[in-house]
């Protein structure tokens, strides 16, 4: 009877928390502008990366005789990064005023390029530093390539055969076949980020909706409603709802996207590629475990964190900076968790990152860096058990200790408390 | 006045926080429909008496009683209606959304809390404000809307923590002819403040706390009579020349051309006073008794001063 009262009254709170957040014209704007952003950034990339390269205009002085125009020009066909423009001048008159005839630089073919020989040295002088220099080199090549070929005997069935016969090499992780380093460091960059971003953004949402309530005197009157532990639970998972919302939405938003462009890209060379990494993405990584470990380590960390906000809002008053001085030392933990993200990013079964995932503190964003590398391959399950257990421990912890604090604070007027009278609230 | 089972009884409460002893010793019993007054200077210990009968806080020590069993917060809370001195309430929300949330949270269902709210914004004319923000009310206006919310949900105890601070002359009225309407109704009401001139209006029983300790506990005539100190205005129609008032009767204690204080001396009666000044050739007008008014015994008991420091003065 009394149990049933009470999840009445924390749903009835975790209702308001949620729906007057999510009613919010910021959360629609934020919610509504990921997407595009998110669109912008892969097109907007994909664009760049063609139109947006500066091309250069090179002038090439041929004196071996070799660079002839139908060589230059089939050279110049394979991209637009930079274009060569053969020349019949003295090195220097054309050292002189190649600027002036639209020239970025210029490239001198030494006379004694003989047989196949490599000239010396090649350089492109220029009055700047220019950035693509290797898509001139590349084109330089491609032609003595061919130069080459031709001085070797070598015909074009024979270059290809030259060509394709390589050997590649690739990384095989025997206990979780088909994880893909690069991406798993990539997956584990950006969830471990999300993780980031949830525990500080909605974390200070904790912290400030409960400022708000002491502010606005309204504490006092829903304490003499509901228990000051059950306001924050509400609290704390109602804000953890908007979060999750979000989220759902975005995924939703992403899926969409993601399909509309796989329709699109028949004929767009940029969407396609897009497409296909993320074909390869999605095929190298187990997404149903990789969405319930997010979720997990999310609401995990969330709880965690939230709990200590949400003290820290009870005890401070209206001053927005006493609330900063007060948050700095967790949120410099959070921060110190992404410092071995990257560390974990790069080398998932280092030490420090072995145990900053599986320490409460740091393991929720620490943790979804390693993840995407392979369970139980590079994560063995004790790890990631071990780390889950201590999390739900931690955040059940957490939250009583700042329940504790919560309730002496909210109740308190005045001059800031320091951490050790925070402690000694919590303690007594 | 009919004696009926307390519904709120507190014994030998405690209270006591790191530097001060918030709520030391106090016992108290109240009865149903009672106006019940608790009074006490700024610090006195009332917000922390009240904190704790209202579950907010845990005595160190001590026993409340609700309705004949021990206080359960969890249970009994829903019958016990709070309007804390610092109003408060969430100002970006809106009015009629909050009023039904804060109901709820008192168990009351959502239709309920709805027709119950609507009927009271008819009578205190505020239906149109509705889906007006907080923010956007006066402060008279968001005291009205706190006094509707503290009673909504028909609480057995209401505990008003000064409820006519901010409120102009009309709107005082309004909330005092409410309070009597609950009181009569069955309710229980705890009136908290400093203001005693309001009490001794308003209230059938007072309680005087000081420095967490109660220090009076009785009717409001019951207290008045205890305080009298024997003090009797008389007027006169002609001016009545002060001599030889040594005597004795009385003491004067002031005097003025056609009036006079005067302080009867132990085992004199009115009538041999009368006489005295008869027998002088005084002509009175009126001969009345000046019982103290609570705010000169609030005083006095919070200062330690005598209650005729007053009149000397005038």
């Amino acid at each position: 009877m009394t149990k049933t009262i009470i999840m009445k009254k924390i749903l009835l709170i975790i209702q308001r928390e949620f729906l007057t957040r999510v009613r919010k014209r910021s959360f629609i704007i934020t919610t509504l502008l990921f997407p595009l952003l998110y669109l912008a950034l892969i097109f907007g990339t994909a664009f760049i990366g063609e139109k947006g390269q500066t091309k250069l205009k090179i002038a090439v002085l041929d004196s071996s005789g070799k660079f002839t125009k139908a060589r230059v020009d089939s050279a110049n066909a394979f991209d637009k990064a930079s274009t060569l423009v053969l020349v019949n001048e003295t090195p220097a008159s054309l050292e002189k005023d190649f600027e002036h005839k639209g020239y970025d630089g210029f490239v001198i073919i030494p006379a004694n390029t003989v047989g196949t020989m490599a000239p010396d040295k090649i350089e492109i002088k220029a009055n700047r530093t220019l950035g693509t220099a290797s898509s001139v080199q590349s084109k330089l090549n491609t032609i003595w390539n061919d130069i080459k070929y031709e001085e070797l005997g070598i015909d074009s069935q024979k270059q290809k055969q030259l060509n394709d016969s390589k050997l590649t090499v690739q990384v095989e992780n025997m206990q979780d076949k088909g994880s893909n380093a690069k991406i798993a460091s990539l997956t584990g960059y950006i969830t471990g980020f999300l993780i980031y971003f949830i525990l500080l953004i909605y974390g200070s949402q904790v912290m400030m909706g409960v400022m708000e309530e002491k502010t606005n005197r309204i504490a006092e009157i829903m304490v003499s409603s509901v228990k000051p532990f059950q306001l924050m639970v509400g609290k704390i998972i109602g804000i953890a709802a908007v979060a999750l919302t979000q989220f759902l939405l975005w995924i939703v938003f992403v899926f969409l996207i993601y399909n509309i462009t796989k329709s699109g890209s028949a004929g767009n060379s940029a969407m396609a590629v897009v497409v296909g990494q993320a074909q390869e993405v999605f095929s190298s990584l187990n997404i149903p475990q990789l969405l319930f470990l997010f979720a997990f380590y999310f609401l995990g960390g969330f709880f965690f964190y939230a709990s200590m906000y949400a003290a820290i809002g009870s005890a401070v008053n209206e001053d927005m900076r006493e609330a900063q001085s007060l948050s700095f030392p967790i949120t410099m933990i959070i921060i110190f968790a992404i410092f071995i993200l990257t560390i974990a990013m790069q080398d998932p079964t280092s030490p420090i990152a072995v145990w900053g995932s599986i320490i409460p503190f740091t393991s929720p964003i620490v943790m979804m860096a390693r993840v995407p590398y392979g369970i139980p391959g590079t994560v063995p399950y004790w790890q990631l058990f071990l780390s889950m257990g201590l999390l739900v421990g931690g955040f059940l912890f957490m939250a009583w200790f700042a329940g504790k604090i919560y309730r002496t604070g909210i109740l308190m007027y005045g001059k800031k408390p320091t951490w050790k009278e925070m402690l000694k609230w919590a303690f007594k | 006045m009919q004696k009926t089972m307390p519904v709120l009884e507190v014994q030998n409460l405690k209270k006591y926080f790191a530097n001060q002893k918030a709520v030391d010793d106090i016992s108290l019993e109240i009865s149903e429909g009672q106006i019940f007054g608790l009074l006490g200077p700024n610090g006195a210990g009332k917000t922390t008496l009240i904190r704790m009968i209202t579950g907010i806080f845990y005595p160190d020590s001590g026993n409340i009683i609700f309705d004949g069993k021990p206080f359960d917060a969890e249970n009994d809370i829903t019958k016990i209606g709070y309007m804390p001195e610092e109003r408060g309430l969430y100002k970006k929300m809106k009015i009629g959304e909050q009023a039904v949330y804060l109901a709820q949270l008192k168990g009351l269902s959502k239709r309920d809390a709805v027709a119950r709210i609507k009927d009271w914004f008819a009578r205190f004319e505020m239906e149109s404000w509705w889906n007006k923000k907080v923010e956007d009310l006066s402060k008279g206006m968001q005291q009205k809307l706190q006094f509707v919310i503290t009673v909504l949900h028909h609480p057995r105890l209401i505990i008003l923590d000064e409820p006519f601070s901010g409120l102009d002359p009309v709107n005082s009225n309004l909330i005092k002819d409410e309070i009597y309407k609950l009181a009569r109704n069955g309710s229980t009401i705890i009136f908290s403040t400093h203001r005693m001139e309001q009490v001794e209006e308003i209230c059938d029983h007072i309680v005087l706390v000081n420095k967490g300790r109660k220090i009076l506990d009785g009717t409001v005539q019951q207290v008045k009579q205890d305080f009298k100190e024997n003090l009797f205005n008389i007027g006169f129609s002609d001016a009545f020349a002060e001599s030889e008032l040594n005597n004795e009767l009385f003491d004067v204690v002031s005097a003025s051309q056609n009036s006079m204080v005067i302080q009867k001396k132990e085992n004199r009666s009115n009538n041999e006073i009368l006489q005295y000044f008869l027998n002088n050739g005084a002509s009175i007008d009126s001969f009345n008794e000046m019982l103290p008014s609570l705010s000169d015994i609030f005083i006095r008991e919070v200062e330690g001063t005598p209650l005729a420091r007053r009149f000397e003065s005038n």
